[in-house]
C-alpha cells in the first residue's frame, strides 16, 4: 500500500500505473462537474419556478463551472488536458447520469438531493489522498456541493409539501435518479477501485461507499415521506 | 483557459448577486437571469477556440 503524499515536482518520478490512474480519475471528476450544468442549464434556467430559482440555477452552473476549472488546472498541471470535456455531447459523458437532459424541476431537485450527494461522495474519497494539489481545491468544492445538496433537498421537501400531485412528482424523479446515483459508485469488487486504494488515491471500496450512501439517504427519504426505491431494479453496475 | 473561466464564473456571480440583492425589482432580475443566460449559453455550446480567440 502507498502511503506517501506527493507534490506536482514528485509525479514524474511515480510509476505509470498511479499517473494513468490519477489522469484519468480527474478527467472523469472534470467532466462530472462539467456534466451537470449541461443536463439542466438548458431547460432549467428558463423554466425555474420563480426568478429567483432561475438565479440559483444559474449561480449553481458558476459552481460548477468553476470546480470544473479548478479540476482542469490540476490535471493540466500533470500534462493531462481534460478540455474536451467541455464541448462533448452529454451521450459521450463518462458517466451514464449525465447522458441526458433535466426537463422538469421535479428532476432538477431530485438532482440536486441525489446526484449532487454522490458527487460529494466522490469527492470525499480524495479526502486525505496521496496527491496533495488534489486534496487542496477539495474544501472549497465540497462547501459548494453542500450547498446543492440542501438546495436540491429543500426544493424536493417543497414540492412534497404541495400535497398529492407533487409528493408523486417526486416520487417519480426519486425513483429514476436514485438507480442512477447507486450506480455511479461502480461495480462491486471492482479491480480498479482495488489500485486506487492502493495508490491512496480513493479511501472506500465502490461497495463500501454506495453502502455508506444508502445508510445516509435512505432515513432522509423516509422522514420525508418517499418510498425508497428497490436499490436493484434497473441497476447497471452491480 | 483557466484565466477565462476565472473570469465567465466571476461575471456570473456577478451577475447573480446583482438580481438576487434586487429581488424586489423585477427589471433587474430579468436583467440579471438574461445576462446570465447569455454567459452560460456560450459555455454549454463548448465552442473553446472561439473563447480563446
Amino acid at each position: 500500500m502507498f502511503t506517501d503524499k506527493i507534490e506536482l515536482k514528485d509525479f514524474d518520478k511515480m510509476e505509470p500505473e498511479y499517473k494513468e490512474l490519477l489522469g484519468h480519475v480527474l478527467a472523469i471528476q472534470a467532466d462530472c462537474e462539467i456534466g451537470g450544468p449541461h443536463l439542466y442549464v438548458e431547460k432549467m434556467l428558463p423554466a425555474a419556478p420563480t426568478k429567483l430559482d432561475q438565479l440559483i440555477v444559474a449561480r449553481t452552473a458558476a459552481e460548477e463551472i468553476d470546480h470544473y476549472r479548478k479540476v482542469a488546472r490540476v490535471a493540466g498541471d500533470l500534462g493531462v488536458d481534460v478540455s474536451f470535456v467541455l464541448s462533448q455531447p452529454n451521450e459521450k459523458r463518462f458517466v451514464d447520469t449525465f447522458r441526458g437532459l433535466i426537463t422538469t424541476w421535479e428532476d432538477n431537485a431530485v438532482f440536486g438531493f441525489l446526484i449532487d450527494r454522490v458527487g460529494r461522495y466522490q469527492l470525499e474519497e480524495f479526502y486525505d489522498c496521496s496527491y496533495l494539489p488534489l486534496q487542496r481545491i477539495l474544501p472549497d468544492i465540497v462547501t459548494e456541493e453542500l450547498g446543492h445538496i440542501e438546495y436540491g433537498y429543500n426544493k424536493t421537501a417543497e414540492l412534497i409539501g404541495k400535497g398529492d400531485e407533487g409528493k408523486a412528482k417526486a416520487q417519480k424523479a426519486v425513483d429514476y435518479w436514485y438507480v442512477k446515483a447507486l450506480d455511479m459508485f461502480g461495480h462491486t469488487g471492482s479491480k480498479r477501485s482495488e489500485r486506487y486504494r492502493y495508490w491512496g488515491l480513493k479511501r472506500r471500496s465502490n461497495e463500501q461507499a454506495r453502502e455508506d450512501y444508502i445508510n445516509e439517504v435512505n432515513p432522509i427519504l423516509e422522514k420525508i415521506g418517499l418510498k425508497v426505491p428497490d436499490p436493484l431494479k434497473g441497476r447497471h453496475y452491480l | 483557459m483557466d484565466e477565462h473561466l476565472l473570469e465567465v464564473v466571476r461575471a456570473l456571480h456577478g451577475a447573480v448577486k446583482q438580481g438576487v440583492s434586487q429581488s424586489k425589482d423585477p427589471k433587474i432580475m430579468d436583467k440579471a437571469i438574461n445576462d446570465c443566460k447569455e454567459i452560460l449559453d456560450v459555455i454549454m455550446a463548448g465552442k473553446v477556440q472561439e473563447w480563446l480567440n
